[in-house]
């Protein structure tokens, strides 16, 4: 089963998001990294270090089969994203494949707190890390609101 | 020192449907509160409906989750709730995960972060769920009592109402000095009676205001915690003054024979067996009320709310239409489990938003069948309760009871309750020259000269109709087999 068209859509914006806004001489350059740690941050200060680890490794395991470009990648035990960062460099070079293994990964990350706590409330959370324009419809994909 | 110079503590609504009043109006502003209870009995639930009707942008709450239901898990479930607004989510309210800080480190550390995040967010509102997993954890530097102590005065301080949650038995409620810090002390309680679940909560302190005192029943919906105060939520309500004003069944020799009728504000027992005519005796007390601008409310246990109305009908009775006018409510109340301070609620609610003037709660012995094992053996009190809180308002309240046969006794209910009615009347089968006929008769009216008459009825397609003069040819009618003055039996001979 692949991530649903919707959380990967809003995956996209928030990593088009972040690619726009970062900076990738950083060391958290890589737009995909910037959105996981956003999440890691803001998810992890109510779910808790160990929930926030929890949910990342999940997300990451259903990824995983969609995307090989994440079979190096792993989620540490205080919620760290490790692995990623060199498929993401190619990506930024114009490797699709690597990018999408990212996309994936926020993916599955939003679909799994969306079965969990709904998507209003999901929504929510985003609302406070990332700012209001990201979930603008004009900014969508597929024109459907996020 | 004068009222004037006195400190105002505002109170705080704590959104929970008829809390407010058994604690006293509202929960004290910057007041440090213990909610107690054992798993499941509806802590964590509480806390959010209060959380939710108190944070804002301006001032926000935040909700310390420590060891115990995730975070994840607690939104999950908790937004089922219709109080439950995530536009709230993270603004107003804030879900702070302290599990790593208890878990690797002491409880010093824990009061470190606490305070480092109320300093930072300045909350209205702080929820501490659970801290008795805290009272576990072994090997801090910091004893709970004195944790509990200096984070009670921090919180205060900085102008936060608080609710710390835990999970206690009723033995650990003598001598544990954690709640002598408390100001508020909420203990839930959850047991089970037979096959039924009872939930009764109490306020055993509120420090600055009268709260209502005992037990009281709550409930959990899909709104949340609903409580039932014992007083039924009319402490602060004036008793009507006695009137004199009579309510007629519309039946003019029943009338007669009450005098007028019945006094505005009493409270009637109509008793007989099966098929005597209780039911349509009240739905003629309800109607009549209705035709004479009355708004009127029937309770009903033992049939549906469109059977009810479908035999008015019968008897030429229109209940349809005052219910589509706002005119009459029939309330239908037969869930399991059921409390008479719920039944309570629903019959005020029905009283207050149609401004009900006649009540009928038809029959007693279905009111106490739809009740849970455990509320039964309190019904008489209950009943006492309701009737003295809702005639007082100015309702007149007709209650039906049916009462066991008896051709050697002539009892007026089973409940000895008569005590608690103004009026009694009392149906019943004579068994007269070879038919099983009905005679009623007026056996109590307080503050009335009633007919001390015994009457035939008969019930006809336009309801009870009185025949005749009264029985003066028979003796020994209340036996229900009389004897004709003559001397005669009046019983058939085959």
């Amino acid at each position: 089963m692949k991530a649903a068209s919707e959380m990967r859509d809003l995956a996209n914006r928030l990593i088009a998001y972040e690619g726009g806004a970062g900076n990738g001489s950083e060391p958290m350059g890589s737009p995909t990294l910037r959105v996981y740690e956003k999440l890691r941050q803001s998810l992890g200060e109510f779910v808790g270090v160990a929930g926030f680890q929890s949910l990342a490794t999940r997300a990451l395991t259903l990824a995983r089969p969609e995307a090989p470009s994440l079979s190096a990648a792993l989620v540490t035990a205080d919620g760290a994203l490790k692995g990623l960062g060199k498929t993401e460099n190619r990506f930024d070079n114009g490797s699709d494949l690597a990018g999408e293994g990212g996309v994936i990964l926020i993916a599955r990350l939003l679909g799994l707190l969306r079965i969990f706590i709904g998507e209003a409330l999901t929504l929510s959370l985003l609302r406070n890390a990332w700012p209001g324009e990201v979930f603008d419809d004009r900014n969508s994909e597929n024109g459907r609101k996020a | 020192m004068s009222t004037q110079d006195k400190v105002t503590i505002n109170k705080l609504p704590t959104g929970v449907p008829g809390l407010d009043e058994i604690v006293g109006g509202g929960l004290p502003e910057f007041s440090f509160n213990i909610i107690a209870g054992a798993p499941g009995s509806g802590k964590t639930t509480l806390a959010h409906q209060f959380v939710f009707a108190n944070a804002s942008l301006e001032r926000p709450a935040l909700y310390f989750t420590v060891l115990g239901e995730s975070a994840i898990k607690m939104l999950r479930y908790q937004q089922q709730y219709t109080f439950f607004d995530p536009a709230k989510l993270p603004g107003s309210i804030r879900f702070i995960n302290l599990s790593q800080v208890v878990l690797e480190k002491d409880l010093g550390a824990v009061l470190e972060e606490i305070t480092k995040e109320v300093e930072k967010a300045n909350p209205s509102v702080v929820v501490v769920d659970s801290f008795r997993t805290m009272v576990r954890k072994p090997n801090s530097d910091m004893d709970l009592q004195s944790f509990i102590q200096r984070l009670a005065l921090f919180l205060a301080s900085w102008q936060a109402t608080t609710f710390l949650i835990g999970e206690y038995a009723e033995d650990e409620l003598r001598d544990n000095p954690i709640f002598t810090v408390a100001d508020g002390l909420f203990w839930l309680r959850q047991t089970a009676e037979r096959n039924s679940i009872v939930r009764k909560l109490q306020i055993i302190k509120m420090r600055g205001q009268d709260s209502v005192p005992g037990l009281h029943t709550f409930r959990i919906t899909d709104a949340g915690v609903q409580a039932f105060s014992r007083t039924f939520g009319l402490t602060a309500r004036k008793r009507n003054p006695p009137s004199n004003r009579r309510l007629c069944f519309g039946i003019p020799e029943l009338d007669k024979m009450l005098d007028g009728g019945v006094r505005e504000g009493d409270s009637v027992l109509i008793a007989g067996s099966s098929g005597t005519g209780k039911s349509v005796l009240a739905t003629q007390f309800i109607a009549e009320g209705i035709s004479h601008g009355e708004p009127g409310i029937v309770a009903v246990f033992e049939e549906r709310p469109e059977a009810y109305a479908e035999r008015a009908t019968s008897l030429g009775l229109d209940l349809e239409t005052p219910q589509k006018d706002g005119k009459l409510t029939i309330l239908y109340l037969r869930p399991l489990d059921l409390s008479v301070d719920e039944t309570m609620q629903s019959i005020l609610d029905a009283v207050e938003n149609i401004g009900a003037k006649r009540l009928v709660i038809d029959s007693l012995a279905g009111f106490e069948m739809a009740l849970s094992p455990g509320f039964r053996a309190d019904f008489r009190e209950s009943l006492y309760r309701m009737i003295f809180a809702l005639t007082g308002i100015g309702v007149t309240i007709l209650s039906t009871v049916e009462v066991d046969e008896s051709f050697t006794e002539f009892p007026f209910s089973t409940y000895s309750i008569s005590f608690l009615c103004d009026d009694i009347l009392r149906l019943r089968y004579v068994s007269i020259d070879g038919q099983l006929r009905k005679i009623m008769v007026v056996i109590k009216m307080r503050g009335g000269n009633h007919a001390k008459d015994i009457r035939e009825y008969e019930i006809t397609s336009t309801g009870v109709v009185i025949l005749g003069k009264r029985l003066t040819e028979y003796q020994g009618l209340i036996s229900g087999i009389p004897v004709h003055s003559n001397g005669s039996d009046t019983t058939e001979r085959l």
